[in-house]
């Protein structure tokens, strides 16, 4: 009896969410946001202030955020120094960011810097969410945030989607022997080396002779190399440490990284200057539904005006240990055509 | 009971049978007994149980483990237990109900509850979940653009869902066509007869299905929706794609911090292990109750 009389309380439960829910599959997304306010309010608050958002603040992006008085910034916490958690931040009570958003007290680095000054010079406060890498370089952000400030680089498969700012530093790409070498001088002597590189990334696509930059005329000294593909360049490195021509001659890879492998006390060393320039920007998302052009010349005007006054300088120095936005603040993003 | 013949003193000699008290006597002896060698058969699974523990803490010890740094960040990833369970709660109450009707659809005599019932089990549960919530996420709000261009932009502004609404709507989906089957073998498992039964005494389809089938096929479900429910907790890791700060998530970005990813996937295995033990607990104790009726 007692079996039968909780059976019924169950299809009681179940016949009841079915009334709430009549024909659930077709109309799940009310359904879901319904079923989201008990678990977490804040995220349909945040729904409901996103969709009068869109509504109401006309159809300018930068008016719109100008208004909430929030820049909606993406950022991925798993690349340090760019972009890390804080682990044991305290959090502004009178923030505006709403529960689905992050404050920016909860990350530090290079990108989060670039960010929170952006949104100061905005006069906005900067509020972080942090989608998946694929979702913010794929566009079509829904109005979901307003701008990625995540050392993107720019190139021409992303300019399809985002639109992109003034760059705020660079990805020197330079090459890398083991110390003991002594028969390499300059970039160009690595013709015909065994040279590795990470596969399917730009360094790859300028030992195969093959990399478009938008905005930049790449100088191709290296040619008819041994190519060595590896996951990620930390696997590289390691392969050219074990010895001079062991399994490699040289790695072509990020400057930054190249350094901080050396930095570790590992027996490389760099070769000659950087070969080309990766340009890393803020992006925009170029189907949004409010019009970004305006928003756009303004992160252009602050971004030139914090590499006038040399903020960005600073804050790379910081991070990185070098200048890598003296060569951004030179792109010249009007040429750029997008 | 093979314990109890080795055992000389139960033998029933020891006792006059032709006496109320002896048999009593023997009864309790004899019960004794089981008790005992239950109580020994436990024991022999916890020393078991004891000795997988030190051979993984041993593989711990190998892997060179910082517990203290993993202790000292476990509480940022804990926190992340309300949206892993908040999400897997309610994407499980959902895809239950998708599943019932899901069920009832593919029960149905009907071509067209047939069709789309055999249509959203086949799709939902043909194609990675991975890929569902990448789609909910990013394809539904370029619908819903589309439909609000075209002059709705009440019910296209429906489809932009923030990333926990996006998470639990895939998560109930796939859920729900899995449950569908669960929910489908459950009622086909209440015998026939009960429906002749029920028809005889002029009850209809639904009413039959409401009053007799379900209750019982109800007790064959819901130890399956406890399993799934399981399951769901793991897969619910997967709405870290959109930036959903769960369990998974806050360990894998801590980690980044510092380099610490065996430290951190180990946190978050435990908490999730720990997660299925309380659940798997939970289970059982409801299935003891849905099995009260068989016990008798």
């Amino acid at each position: 009896m007692k079996t039968y009389l909780f059976s019924l309380l169950v299809i009681a439960g179940l016949l009841l969410a079915a009334c709430a829910a009549p024909a659930a599959p077709a109309s799940a997304p009310a359904d879901t946001a319904a079923g989201t306010a008990a678990a977490d309010t804040a995220a349909t608050e945040a729904a409901t202030e996103a969709a009068a958002g869109t509504q109401a603040a006309g159809d300018d992006l930068l008016a719109d955020i100008l208004a909430r008085g929030v820049l909606r910034i993406s950022t991925d916490p798993a690349y340090p120094p760019q972009s890390e958690l804080v682990t044991d931040a305290t959090l502004d009570p009178n923030s505006k960011c709403s529960g689905d958003e992050r404050q920016a007290v909860e990350f530090t680095g290079f990108d989060i810097d670039s960010a929170v000054e952006i949104a100061k010079r905005l006069g906005v406060e900067a509020c972080f969410v942090t989608p998946d890498w694929t979702l913010i370089t794929a566009g079509s952000w829904s109005g979901r945030w307003d701008v990625s400030v995540g050392s993107m680089t720019i190139t021409p498969e992303r300019m399809q989607k985002l639109y992109f700012s003034q760059p705020y530093y660079t990805t020197p790409a330079a090459f890398f022997v083991h110390k003991d070498n002594t028969t390499f001088n300059a970039p160009p002597d690595l013709s015909g080396q065994k040279v590795g590189a990470c596969s399917g990334c730009t360094y790859d696509a300028y030992l195969a002779g093959t990399l478009a930059i938008p905005g930049e005329t790449i100088d191709f000294v290296v040619t008819d190399v041994d190519f060595v593909g590896y996951d990620t360049d930390t696997s590289a490195l390691q392969d050219l440490a074990l010895g001079d021509g062991v399994r490699l001659d040289a790695v072509l890879t990020a400057l930054p990284t190249g350094q901080g492998f050396l930095n570790d006390g590992k027996p490389i060393k760099q070769l000659g200057d950087p070969v080309y320039f990766e340009y890393l920007a803020a992006a925009f998302d170029k189907a949004s539904a409010l019009d970004t052009a305006s928003f756009q010349a303004k992160v252009n005007e602050v971004i030139q005006a914090m590499h006038a006054d040399g903020t960005l300088k600073q804050l790379s120095e910081k991070y990185y240990g070098t200048d890598l936005a003296a060569a951004a603040a030179e792109f010249d993003i009007a040429g750029l055509e997008q | 009971m093979s314990t109890l013949a080795t055992d000389p003193s139960d033998k029933p000699s020891r006792y006059d049978l032709t006496q109320l008290d002896g048999q009593r006597a023997f009864a309790t002896r004899l019960l004794a007994a089981d008790r005992r060698a239950r109580l020994l058969q436990r024991a022999k699974i916890g020393l078991v149980w004891l000795g997988l523990f030190a051979f993984m803490g041993w593989l711990l010890y190998l892997l060179n483990i910082n517990f203290a740094y993993a202790l000292a960040n476990s509480g940022f990833v804990l926190v992340g237990i309300w949206t892993t369970l908040g999400v897997s709660f309610v994407s499980i109450a959902i895809a239950t109900v998708l599943a019932l009707f899901g069920a009832l659809g593919r029960l149905s005599p009907h071509a067209l509850a047939q069709g789309v019932s055999g249509f959203y089990v086949s799709l939902f549960r043909g194609t990675p979940l991975l890929v569902q919530i990448f789609i909910v996420y990013q394809g539904l709000p370029q619908i819903g653009l589309q439909i609000a261009q075209r002059g709705y932009p009440d019910i296209g502004n429906l489809l932009i869902l923030t990333a926990i609404q996006s998470g639990i709507l895939a998560l109930s989906l796939n859920y729900g066509a899995y449950m569908t089957e669960i929910f489908r073998a459950g009622i086909q498992s209440v015998n026939s007869g009960q429906w002749q039964a029920a028809a005889a005494l002029g009850m209809g389809r639904f009413q039959t299905l409401r009053m007799v089938i379900l209750p019982q096929a109800i007790r064959m479900i819901i130890p399956a929706i406890g399993n799934q429910f399981i399951a769901m907790q793991k897969d619910s890791s997967l709405v870290y794609v959109m930036g959903v700060w769960e369990v998974t998530y806050r360990a894998n970005r801590v980690a980044r911090k510092d380099s610490m990813y065996i430290e951190m996937f180990l946190v978050a295995a435990a908490i999730y292990w720990i997660l299925t033990i309380i659940s798997e607990w939970m289970q059982a104790r409801l299935e003891q109750r849905m099995g009260h009726a068989d016990a008798r």
